[in-house]
């Protein structure tokens, strides 16, 4: 894996900015006002991003198998990217990052090439103590303010985004199979079985980043599925969510108040 | 048959009369775009609608900055942050004439073009209800709801931050391009160039909020793309409110947790295999 370098001057001068007292967040007045409520005072609007030319891995028509060299590429980038959004938290001495999002941009000057990019904004506990993860850095969460404040309620705390990609090519169906499957019910076993093996390894790669980050659970897991620039065959299956780990000994949850709401 | 109708003077007299206040305000109806909830959410702090207002400006870009060159690109920076000064001034002015202290719920229009930036905010003027003129009306593109809850925290937005910044897209060579074509490999000329791009147009959006005395931006957002008449030209816009505490100290709000008993809507979207 390449090592990000260091982030770009222009970056370093926006920040230094940041440290002397404004704040800029892309959270919405609900999400800032939610964020205060948890303990925690926005810093600064971080990013990360890298433009990644992804390679090319020759695939068999009637084979299913997972393409190690874009699976390597879409972590790769993803992770230079979120890298430099956490080097860019660490500067402005942030406690964690909320609100992450991950996007993957196409230009039309740059076949082949995608950015990859990840912001977010830089949080720090009012209180002065520390909230960073298990590795020392800034923790990273893909929550909204929303979600944020309601976990802090119950007494987890967030570690760390975590996420796990694999490119896989299904096999197309032979002529035979197609024609033998004519007017019939039938299962097509390659198929499922290709889209099970890449969910499964997805999904186990996510866990293994939140093992190391010793969380224990995941939430707001998501699977996505992208086919991005590689034909209806070759598809991307990212999950995503944020690992936590239990903080606190007993919390009183608040009773949540019935309601029902009269407009549409 | 009728006097043939002099447009230029017709045009001459609607553009006067854009500077001056229509009416005496205090005697005249309300107009306002906000809903009949943040109408009685604005009654509750004891703020009250005033008029719709609207401040638009256009400045031109110079000829040929859009042809092929390297880095930023800073005639058309330069437009695009005096347009939105320009606009956000005119609005302001129109918001002191009827009276107003600010501007919520500001739509921001940007248009760029090849030869001008074109910009354009409306919003609705508000006011304490008895309350004093102020010295400078604030213009911010959060809804009525928005200040509300800010103000009830102990917060007021103070103006509109604003940066913009274009750079042309770098270019590889040839060999560069053949030699890569079935790598993975990091573009980093590309990378540092979208960076910086990105990098500068939130840092006039810093500075812009510095100027104004502000605390915070709350409510960034940011749009990037190609400008769809020259492609190798990448244009990055930030913009958010401004704000600043005016309390002594941030107010809390103590959240309730509620448990909405409507039926959740339930969607169920299959892909197909093609």
């Amino acid at each position: 894996m390449t090592q990000p370098q260091d982030l770009p001057k222009e970056a370093g001068h926006r920040l230094e900015e940041l440290e002397h007292g404004l704040f800029t967040s892309d959270l919405s007045v609900n999400e800032f006002l939610l964020i205060k409520e948890a303990g925690f005072h926005p810093l600064g609007f971080v990013m990360g991003s890298s433009i990644y030319h992804t390679g090319i891995q020759a695939r068999r028509w009637s084979k299913s198998q997972e393409l190690t060299k874009l699976t390597e590429a879409m972590y790769n980038a993803r992770e230079l990217a979120m890298t430099r959004m956490e080097e860019e938290a660490d500067q402005l001495g942030a406690d964690g990052v909320v609100g992450v999002r991950l996007d993957v941009n196409y230009y039309e000057w740059g076949r082949d090439a995608a950015e990859f990019i990840a912001v977010g904004t830089a949080v720090k506990a009012e209180d002065g103590t520390s909230h960073r993860n298990k590795l020392g850095k800034p923790f990273t969460s893909d929550l909204s303010g929303q979600d944020f404040w309601t976990i802090m309620q119950t007494g987890y705390v967030p570690q760390g985004l975590v996420m796990g990609t694999c490119v896989f090519h299904i096999a197309h169906r032979g002529i035979g199979q197609t024609l033998g499957t004519v007017g019939q019910n039938v299962e097509l076993p390659n198929f499922t079985q290709a889209l099970y093996e890449a969910r499964e390894l997805a999904m186990t790669r996510m866990q293994d980043e939140a093992n190391t980050l010793e969380a224990t659970g995941i939430v707001g897991v998501r699977l996505e599925e992208k086919s991005h620039q590689w034909g209806s065959h070759t598809i991307e299956f990212l999950s995503l969510g944020t690992a936590v780990t239990k903080s606190a000994g007993d919390v009183t949850l608040p009773k949540p108040i019935t309601v029902i709401s009269l407009d549409n | 048959m009728t006097e043939p109708i002099d447009l230029r003077a017709e045009m001459r007299l609607a553009a006067d009369s854009l500077g001056k206040p229509a009416h005496d305000p205090p005697s005249r109806a309300v107009t306002s775009d906000l809903s009949v909830d943040e109408g009685l959410l604005l009654h509750s702090i004891g703020w009250e609608a005033v008029d719709v207002v609207f401040g638009a400006s256009v400045v031109s870009i110079p000829p040929m900055v859009w042809t092929w060159g390297s880095g930023e690109i800073a005639p058309a920076s330069d437009a695009h942050n005096q347009a939105v000064r320009g606009a956000a001034k005119t609005l302001g002015e129109q918001c002191s004439h009827v009276r107003g202290h600010g501007v919520v719920g500001v739509r921001v229009e940007v248009d760029v073009q090849r030869h001008h930036v074109d910009v354009e905010l409306t919003g609705t003027a508000v006011r304490p209800v008895r309350g004093k003129d102020p010295n400078r009306a604030f213009v911010s593109d959060l809804s009525a709801r928005d200040f509300t809850l800010l103000h009830n925290a102990g917060w007021a937005p103070i103006g509109l931050a604003f940066g913009a910044s274009f750079v042309y897209a770098p270019r590889r060579s040839m060999g560069t391009t053949m030699r890569q074509s079935s790598q993975n490999v990091e573009l980093t000329n590309f990378t540092e160039a979208m960076y910086a791009a990105r990098e500068a147009g939130m840092e006039h959006m810093q500075r812009s909020a510095l100027d104004m005395g502000a605390q915070g931006i709350v409510a960034v957002r940011v749009s990037e793309g190609p400008m769809w008449f020259a492609n190798h030209a990448i244009g990055f816009t930030a913009w958010g409110t401004a704000v600043r505490l005016e309390a002594e100290s941030h107010q809390y709000l103590r959240p309730e947790v509620i448990l909405p008993l409507d039926d959740a809507v339930v969607e169920f979207e299959a892909q197909s295999l093609r």
